[in-house]
């Protein structure tokens, strides 16, 4: 089988839709130290769907405020400029892929539901550990397998030689990618981040969710999102191209320090949560 | 019926008693024919014997109720998923956590009314 071009992979992934304007607005305002709530506020105000989305967010059950949020400038004060710029950027990187997702035969949304239950899973983990960038995490979950994504919507024929492999060979997707392809979900994932200026904390964890130590820097947060993939697939969250689960890690283990009687406990809050806000992400109004 | 060694098994024979995992939940119910893919299971759930039936063939009345059936589904499922990891000790405590996990809720769709 001849393995695809890098080039040709790197091209598609140039024609990709970029992120709606709003979102990279906010994304620049985030990272400006002098702006306000008030300046994000004028922006994400000024898109309406954005707008009702994000109230229907902050009210829902995955925040549990007792009081009800009813402006933009409430919801960027609870929940912080981070926080805001995440949620943003889930609902929208989910547009962009709904929008092609009819095309495929593949069942997308059962792909979307394993990368959600990873970044449900990346969240409790987070919150176990008192990570203190929990929304980071949630949206370093979300994203973890897009470029599985991008070979689905974009080399759809190199996508059904690699789920074909997967089948006769009975094996994961990044053993069938390496050969197929020659790269991997992981590699392709990094290079769409890089045409998307996402930061580089994300970037690390999207290129080496599978081999943490190689985050350097960023490795608790690779090891996270690592020990979420593995976890979404036992509690049978979605699917994520394969009916394997990935072995753990010895490097991430270490560093995480999880207790083994503590598994069931995440897990447990894991399949709650991700129950409760599988409703929020799917909904398309 | 015969107390068999798990490595003397083979698909094809029929389950004379219920196989447990030490939390006490139910892998294959009596009656159950066993598979290559059963026994994987009960092999990665640390099951050393069981008890097989004769040469008497399976009988119609040995439906197992739908709540154990679905959560040995949960078992097999998850054996399978994990046959390519269970040398780790960690990822054995995962899959039995989440097997708890699983289980838990068949069993609660199960009790509602």
């Amino acid at each position: 089988m001849s393995k695809v071009d890098l080039n040709r992979i790197i091209g598609k992934i140039e024609d990709l839709p970029t992120l709606p304007r709003t979102v990279l607005k906010i994304t620049e305002l985030v990272n400006d130290p002098k702006s306000s709530a008030r300046d994000l506020s004028r922006i994400i105000t000024d898109d309406q769907v954005l707008t009702a989305r994000l109230l229907k967010l902050v009210n829902s059950s995955f925040y549990g405020f007792p009081q009800r949020i009813s402006t933009i400038t409430g919801a960027i004060v609870l929940l912080g400029f981070d926080a805001i710029r995440n949620l943003l950027l889930t609902t929208s990187v989910y547009d962009v892929f709904s929008n092609h997702a009819r095309k495929s035969k593949f069942n997308q949304e059962k792909f979307w539901d394993h990368s959600l239950g990873c970044a449900v899973g990346a969240k409790v983990i987070g919150n176990f550990m008192r990570h203190d960038k929990i929304e980071e995490l949630f949206v370093a979950g979300l994203l973890h397998d897009i470029g599985k994504i991008v070979v689905m919507m974009y080399l759809p024929k190199e996508f059904s030689k690699v789920t074909r492999y997967v089948r006769r060979n009975d094996t994961l997707m990044r053993a069938a990618e390496q050969e197929v392809l020659g790269y991997t979900h992981a590699e392709i994932g990094k290079m769409l981040g890089e045409r998307w200026n996402l930061p580089p904390k994300l970037l690390s964890v999207l290129g080496h969710h599978h081999n943490p130590a190689a985050a350097g820097p960023y490795s608790m947060e690779a090891a996270i999102v690592h020990l979420a993939d593995i976890f979404a697939r036992a509690l049978n969250i979605g699917f994520g191209g394969d009916e394997k689960i990935p072995p753990l890690d010895g490097f991430a283990w270490e560093i995480l320090k999880i207790k083994t009687p503590s598994v069931e406990h995440i897990l447990e809050e894991m399949k709650k949560e991700f129950d409760d806000i599988s409703m929020f992400i799917t909904y398309t109004p | 019926m015969v107390s068999a060694d798990i490595d003397k098994i083979k698909p094809g024979m029929i389950l004379a008693k219920a196989v447990y995992n030490r939390q006490d939940s139910l892998l294959l119910d009596a009656g159950a024919k066993l598979t290559e893919k059963s026994i994987r299971m009960l092999k990665s759930w640390g099951v050393r014997s069981v008890w097989i039936q004769g040469q008497s063939p399976v009988t119609e009345n040995q439906k197992s109720s739908s709540k154990s059936a679905s959560a040995s589904e949960i078992e097999m499922g998850l054996a399978e998923k994990f046959a390519d990891v269970r040398d780790d000790p960690v990822m054995l405590e995962i899959m039995r956590a989440a097997s708890r996990v699983l289980s838990k809720r068949v069993q609660e769709q199960v009790d509602e009314p």
